[in-house]
């Protein structure tokens, strides 16, 4: 896969570099800031670009970048890493985009498999998201989704749970060691135990659905 | 940020007059918000420094492991362990990050920072601002105060508006305990601060007390 990088700590820019390249993708540009990243990426589009949220230009330089990523080069990925898992951050990044999207913590990247596993999720279009988040979101649904959230089993928590950080059937199956059938029966059961559409049959809107619904009793956003 | 330097000690004393009050009071507000922003700074230096070497760490430590050959599964585990570890520890870092200064709070003000923490604290607070900054002590002041009135009954206060004008927070909260007014207070006196208890109505003249649990709170801001 061929992956863009901005990030202006060094040491985990070079540290995430390396990372990328022994996972056998190509780093096409790598820069400390949005505004270079953008001039590099001018001749060398690529599939995914790694942002960090907390970057020049302040303060949030990586939402901003990724806004102008989107509206120069509409199917390039984004995933932005962080030092903090918010949602303030997750309602902004979506409100970029809700398909090949993805927000995850610094450190839970640390892995070959995990990074590959999280930039080609991205690369296919799915929208993935930090799990402590995802899990905050599903614990801590607002105001009055608080008793229906409460009605569902444990298995279909986890299930839901799984659907917040952007799974998709066969994602939760394997997740879960359960069939994929199985997995369509919870979701239907917690769909309609939450009175949602069931009719959202790809995955990335779905998620929209799940986080929109957790999220829906925060006043002014 | 620099800080100011002491004032020399040879500098030809000016008649001996004590300083005036309001001179006294402003001194004290300057220091009340270096205070503050030197804990800004902080969960900076936090957020660049520890953190970001640890999260380099992880990183370092994947490289690692991925070289390290298939079949030394119990090695690549332990390695595993020390990633988790390390995920720990900034786990840690960012609790302390956030007793010092929220960096969401810095970096989007006290509307977002409230919506947060109300939702870490599962408390029912609805928040209304409408993205106006104040300054990094006018809004620690009011969030620390709010993080502790919550921290000790998530129900109270229900419901906190944000506003300002012309260099000045105003903070209505409504629906709150009578704890809440001493905690605003001890933030927001330092800082040339007010507190109003009972009033419910922000334009209404000072003597119109009316609406208990509802606590206006307003702070000078640079």
């Amino acid at each position: 896969m061929r992956v863009a990088l901005a990030e202006d700590g060094a040491l985990f820019r070079e540290g995430l570099l390396m990372l990328l390249q022994a996972a056998g993708h190509e780093v096409v540009a790598v820069a400390a800031g949005g505004d270079e990243l953008l001039a590099l990426l001018a001749g060398t589009p690529c599939d995914v670009a790694v942002l960090d949220i907390r970057m020049p230009p302040e303060p949030d330089g990586g939402l901003v970048t990724a806004e102008r990523i989107r509206e120069k080069w509409p199917n390039m990925g984004l995933l932005f890493l962080s030092h903090y898992a918010e949602s303030h951050y997750l309602m902004k990044i979506l409100d970029i985009g809700t398909d090949a999207i993805g927000y995850r913590l610094k450190e839970k990247v640390g892995s070959v498999e995990v990074l590959t596993d999280t930039l080609t999720r991205i690369a296919d279009g799915e929208i993935v998201i930090e799990p402590v988040l995802a899990k905050r979101l599903v614990e801590r649904p607002r105001g009055e989704k608080k008793n229906e959230v409460a009605s569902l089993s444990e298995r279909e928590l986890d299930v839901l749970k799984l659907m917040a950080e952007g799974r998709s059937n066969g994602g939760i199956a394997g997740q879960l060691y359960v069939t994929p059938k199985a997995v369509e029966k919870h979701i239907a059961s917690i769909f309609a135990k939450l009175g949602l559409h069931t009719d959202e049959t790809e995955s990335h809107r779905r998620v929209l659905a799940v986080l929109t619904y957790l999220r829906s009793q925060r006043d002014g956003d | 940020m620099r800080l100011e330097p002491a004032p020399p000690g040879d500098v030809p004393a000016a008649p001996t007059a004590a300083p005036s009050a309001p001179a006294v009071a402003e001194a004290r507000r300057r220091r009340e918000r270096e205070q503050w922003q030197g804990r800004r700074r902080l969960e900076r230096q936090l957020h660049d420094g520890a953190a970001l070497r640890a999260s380099a760490l992880v990183l370092q430590l994947g490289l690692f492991r991925h070289r390290v050959p298939e079949t030394e599964h119990e090695l690549r585990a332990a390695i595993g362990i020390l990633q988790d570890e390390l995920h720990a520890v900034l786990q840690e870092l960012r609790d302390v990050a956030g007793q010092i200064y929220p960096p969401l709070l810095d970096e989007a003000g006290l509307g977002p920072a409230l919506r947060e923490l109300a939702e870490r604290l599962d408390a029912p607070l609805r928040v209304h601002d409408d993205g106006a900054r104040f300054g990094a002590a006018a809004e620690g002041a009011v969030y620390f105060a709010l993080a502790d009135a919550l921290a000790a009954d998530p129900g109270s206060p229900r419901e906190v508006a944000v506003a300002g004008s012309a260099g000045e927070l105003v903070v209505t909260a409504t629906g709150a305990s009578p704890g809440l007014g001493e905690l605003l207070r001890d933030r927001a006196r330092p800082l040339g601060g007010t507190v109003r208890e009972g009033v419910c109505d922000v334009s209404a003249p000072p003597d119109e007390t009316v609406g208990t649990g509802t606590i206006v709170a307003r702070i000078p801001c640079e």
